[in-house]
């Protein structure tokens, strides 16, 4: 076909009607609701199963908290896309039109349904509200830590410079070191600023983050509940050697984080 | 630019009398102007400026007044100015001059000057954006390439950092004009049944302005490059090379560059529409560009006023972001992100409601819900202006705000859901023409779910604690951008590529190159949102080895989207040069730019359409017909013939019976 052969603006000569019913008219309900509930089935358990693995065991509550949002939003999620994937999947397979030229027949005009535009509003803004409901609890400062809080946080200073981190305990004298110590089970506060351009002061394990900023001091808290050495990254591009900017957290049980204070403070003395 | 040939007229242009100074212009000209105002100007700043005494302000000024010279002076050659310069001598120019400007009888050339036709402009986008993509995709491989096992020194951490900042910004423009530039020029004005652009001569500038900051983005691999990622956080990017006054005169010559676009096309869909367009007739690609581009008008200032506020500081020590000297960073990432999160939207949009334009020709029947599709924009559009600090909740900038924001981050997942919900709609119980723009319809419907979901994650300000600043982060943006952005446009480029050229895209090799593409995608970013999830921050030039599985995963996904995309290239290129010559209507579409004939001429309509109903008629209106002979006449259903077929002139307009047999 050339351009001098075809009219101009014509459509291409379309594809003679195949015989019998076009598949595309056939009631899909039933096929693709089995496609759904196979997707919303396999999603679900991706959801339970694999987010919270990647992310690996938490080291706090804070952790915990997170893992288990992410696992639930995986889970109401979960029928949205099977959704998706199930008239995808379907249209793709079964309402296809292979032909050269456009269908003989063009397919039944659906000009909207308010019925499925209602039930789509109403249920997206129901999930939404379910989301924003869930962040804005999780977020709302958990006022049972702060009763049940026998012990006054511990506070710990955090300076950020290029690229590396220190710490002060200005409670213990202003002891400071260049790797993280902390006691399991203990509230502690972090105090955190930078010397020169903004680093993101981030315990992996602990989904502890909150930028070092120059000239200001900016403040993030977080209980350890699990003994063992964990990782501090920056998690904001700080030049160079940004990707080396890692410091190890030793999380120690109460009595070996004050024998630890009082060596290093021997040390210092 | 060989390939550009099948554009030009068959005949051997006849010299016109109009243009004057003008035929003696063109790109050329414009460099060696550029190249010698920016010489100037680098000598006389050097000469003229103190000597350093504090810092290195010197070095950074002498660049920034280099770069702007070259702009300025590669405008002046390529004759942007000629026109209003003319105007104050009182010499306004003619009719002939003015059909010059338009590129009448030019041949190829047309597309190496200050040419005014929005034809030619939209060809000259679409050029530059696919070299873009080469370019910042060379550098993705690169970047990929050094991630791909731990401890690796293929390019070291100082090269890294400006591999990722260059790839970040020159993919930011390339997506930022993908649709709008190309589309946005070559087609909204036919379709809208506009002879040009509201302000011609404006587009041309918007286009030359854009081609004049490619060069400067590029000189930054030479000074040092850009270190700080795209975002050039301050105080970060006070102390970078002189690479990031490259960066900053590049931003605010594209944001010039897209201002005049946006105000022009805005102008032109909003102005220039045919008679009887009303806004509920006008296809919704109009809508998509239009609030693209109107969104960028209130966002790209932002990034422009940060920019200018970084030069004063790395020029005079203004210390606007320095906290030592008085300022304060969180200055600079509000401005940013004030910019940054509508500019997510002004990709999207086109991208995304090209496809809602292309899925009802291929499914043979009406845009399910227009008035949920523009609703749907508006939605998006209006929140997105107040979503920005949700970059920003780890930053310990107001931490109150953090809960608003998450609100109002979390509902525009509503409008956005609504836009899905039209274009499942409109696939409903089929025909789906498999032809390949249709294919990015699936491609998108598929990504971003994926992408928008991760969104939400990203938006719970709790879970943003663990996965701020990570490669899930990462991942899920080149899942919104990439995969739902750069896939819309590129079913876009399938769609209209036939009206473009006057030739079809193979479709075998298309096929094979974006299916190619969309699996390595798919693979490269998943091995990414595991990374993240599992601890890996952005930009790390050597990750932890226990990251090691996902990144190899991510680099073979890597090059399968390098190899897919290098197949599509050729397939696009091949085709432009020998591919099937198209008819003026392949998809037997019923917008006005599958009307005129292909190519299409100088001034795309003889007589103006009048449009009576809009676009979507397919099965309407009595087109329902079984049988092609029995086809009612070829105008589309939604123009009326205005008194008989006159609306339409002769050879636009279709046909009669016999044409068909």
């Amino acid at each position: 076909m050339t351009a001098t052969e075809t009219p101009v603006g014509a459509e291409p000569p379309r594809t003679p009607a195949p015989t019998g019913r076009p598949a595309w008219r056939r009631p899909p309900v039933l096929p693709i609701l089995v496609l759904w509930l196979v997707y919303t089935v396999l999603l679900l358990l991706f959801a339970l199963f694999v987010p919270a693995r990647v992310m690996g065991p938490p080291a706090s509550p804070t952790m915990r908290e997170i893992e288990s949002t992410v696992t639930s939003f995986s889970l109401a999620s979960a029928p949205v896309a099977a959704m998706v994937w199930a008239i995808l999947t379907y249209s793709l397979l079964v309402w296809r039109y292979p032909g050269k030229g456009p269908p003989a027949e063009d397919a039944p005009p659906i000009r909207g349904n308010n019925k499925v535009l209602a039930t789509w509003l109403v249920t997206s803004t129901a999930l939404c509200l379910f989301l924003l409901i869930w962040g804005l609890v999780v977020l709302a400062p958990p006022a049972s830590v702060a009763s049940t809080a026998t012990r006054p946080p511990l506070v710990v200073d955090v300076t950020g410079q290029q690229w590396t981190w220190t710490f002060e305990y200005p409670g213990t004298g202003h002891q400071v070191s260049d790797q993280l110590y902390l006691p399991a089970n203990q509230p502690v506060l972090f105090h955190v600023t930078s010397k020169d351009v903004i680093h993101s002061f981030w315990i992996v394990e602990m989904g502890v983050k909150i930028d070092a900023n120059p000239g200001v001091t900016t403040t993030a808290n977080v209980t350890p509940d699990r003994t063992g050495t964990f990782t501090i990254r920056c998690a904001e591009l700080c030049g160079l050697y940004h990707s080396y900017m890692q410091t190890p957290v030793h999380v120690l049980s109460s009595n070996d984080f004050a024998a630890w204070l009082r060596t290093a403070q021997k040390a210092a003395s | 630019m060989a390939t550009m040939t099948t554009q030009g007229p068959v005949a051997a242009p006849v010299p016109g009398t109009g243009g004057g100074l003008m035929r003696r212009l063109s790109v050329v000209t414009g460099v060696v102007v550029g190249v010698v105002l920016a010489f100037v100007g680098w000598l006389v700043s050097n000469a003229l400026l103190p000597s350093p005494q504090e810092g290195n302000h010197k070095t950074d000024a002498v660049t920034l007044i280099t770069l702007i010279c070259w702009a300025i002076g590669f405008l002046v050659g390529v004759g942007a100015f000629v026109g209003p310069f003319r105007w104050l001598l009182g010499r306004d120019l003619s009719h002939e001059d003015e059909e010059f400007l338009a590129g009448k009888d030019e041949g190829v050339w047309r597309y190496f000057r200050f040419t005014t036709d929005h034809k030619v402009v939209g060809m000259q986008y679409l050029v530059t954006t696919m070299a873009l993509f080469a370019v910042g995709g060379t550098l993705a491989m690169l970047i990929r390439t050094n991630l791909a096992r731990p401890n690796s020194e293929i390019v070291g951490p100082l090269a890294y950092n400006e591999l990722v900042g260059l790839h970040g910004i020159i993919m930011i423009i390339a997506t930022i004009i993908m649709v709008s530039g190309p589309f946005g020029n070559f087609i909204l004005p036919i379709m809208i049944g506009a002879r040009d652009m509201a302000f011609p001569r404006l587009n041309a500038l918007s286009y030359w302005l854009l081609f004049a900051a490619v060069p400067v983005l590029l000189s930054a691999f030479f000074l040092g490059g850009i270190p700080t990622g795209w975002s050039a956080y301050a105080p970060l990017s006070d102390q970078a090379p002189p690479g990031m006054d490259a960066f900053l005169v590049t931003i605010v010559i594209f944001g010039v560059s897209t201002a005049l676009a946006g105000a022009n096309i805005t102008t032109t869909a909003v102005r220039m529409r045919a008679r009887g367009m009303t806004w509920n007739r006008t296809p919704i690609f109009v809508f998509g560009v239009v609030t693209s581009v109107a969104l960028g008008l209130i966002a790209f200032p932002m990034f422009m006023v940060a920019m200018v506020g970084l030069a004063m500081d790395r020029s005079l020590g203004a210390n606007f972001y320095v906290a030592s000297g008085g300022g304060n960073p969180w200055l600079y990432s509000n401005l940013f992100w004030l910019m940054g999160h509508p500019e997510v939207y002004v990709i999207l949009l086109p991208a995304i409601i090209a496809l809602l334009e292309i899925t009802p020709v291929f499914t043979r029947k009406p845009l399910f819900s227009f008035n949920g599709a523009v609703l749907g924009i508006g939605g998006i559009v209006g929140l997105s202006l107040f979503v920005w600090a949700h970059h920003m909740y780890m930053a310990g900038w107001a931490p109150p705000l953090n809960a608003p924001f998450m609100v109002t981050t979390e509902l525009i997942s509503i409008p956005t859901g609504l836009l899905f919900l039209v274009l499942l709609g409109t696939l409903w119980r089929g025909p789906v023409w498999m032809r390949l723009p249709v294919m990015a319809v699936y491609a998108l419907l598929w990504n971003f779910t994926i992408g928008g979901i991760t969104g939400i994650y990203l938006s719970d300000v709790p879970v943003d604690q663990a996965m701020h600043g990570s490669m899930f982060v990462t991942a899920h943006f080149h899942y919104t951008l990439m995969g739902a952005g750069l896939t819309g446009a590129l079913g876009a480029l399938a769609y209209w590529f036939p009206k473009m050229t006057g030739r079809m895209l193979n479709e075998r090799w298309g096929g094979i190159g974006f299916w190619t593409a969309q699996l390595g995608f798919n693979v490269t970013f998943l091995g990414m949102f595991a990374v993240g999830l599992a601890g890996q921050p952005r930009r790390v030039s050597d990750p932890a080895a226990m990251f090691a599985t996902g990144n190899l995963v991510s680099t073979i996904g890597a090059y399968v989207i390098g190899i897919g995309m290098l197949i599509f290239l050729y397939a696009v290129l091949h085709s432009w040069r020998h591919g099937e010559l198209a008819p003026a209507n392949p998809w037997g579409a019923k917008t006005l730019e599958w009307q005129v004939p292909t190519p299409v001429p100088l001034e795309n309509f003889t007589v103006l359409p009048v449009v009576t109903s809009d676009f979507y008629g397919y099965s309407e209106n009595g087109s329902r017909e079984a049988h092609p002979a029995a086809e009612p006449a070829l105008t589309p259903a939604g123009v009326a013939g205005g008194g008989g077929s006159g609306a339409l002139p002769p050879e636009t307009a279709a046909p009669t019976g016999e044409g068909r047999d």
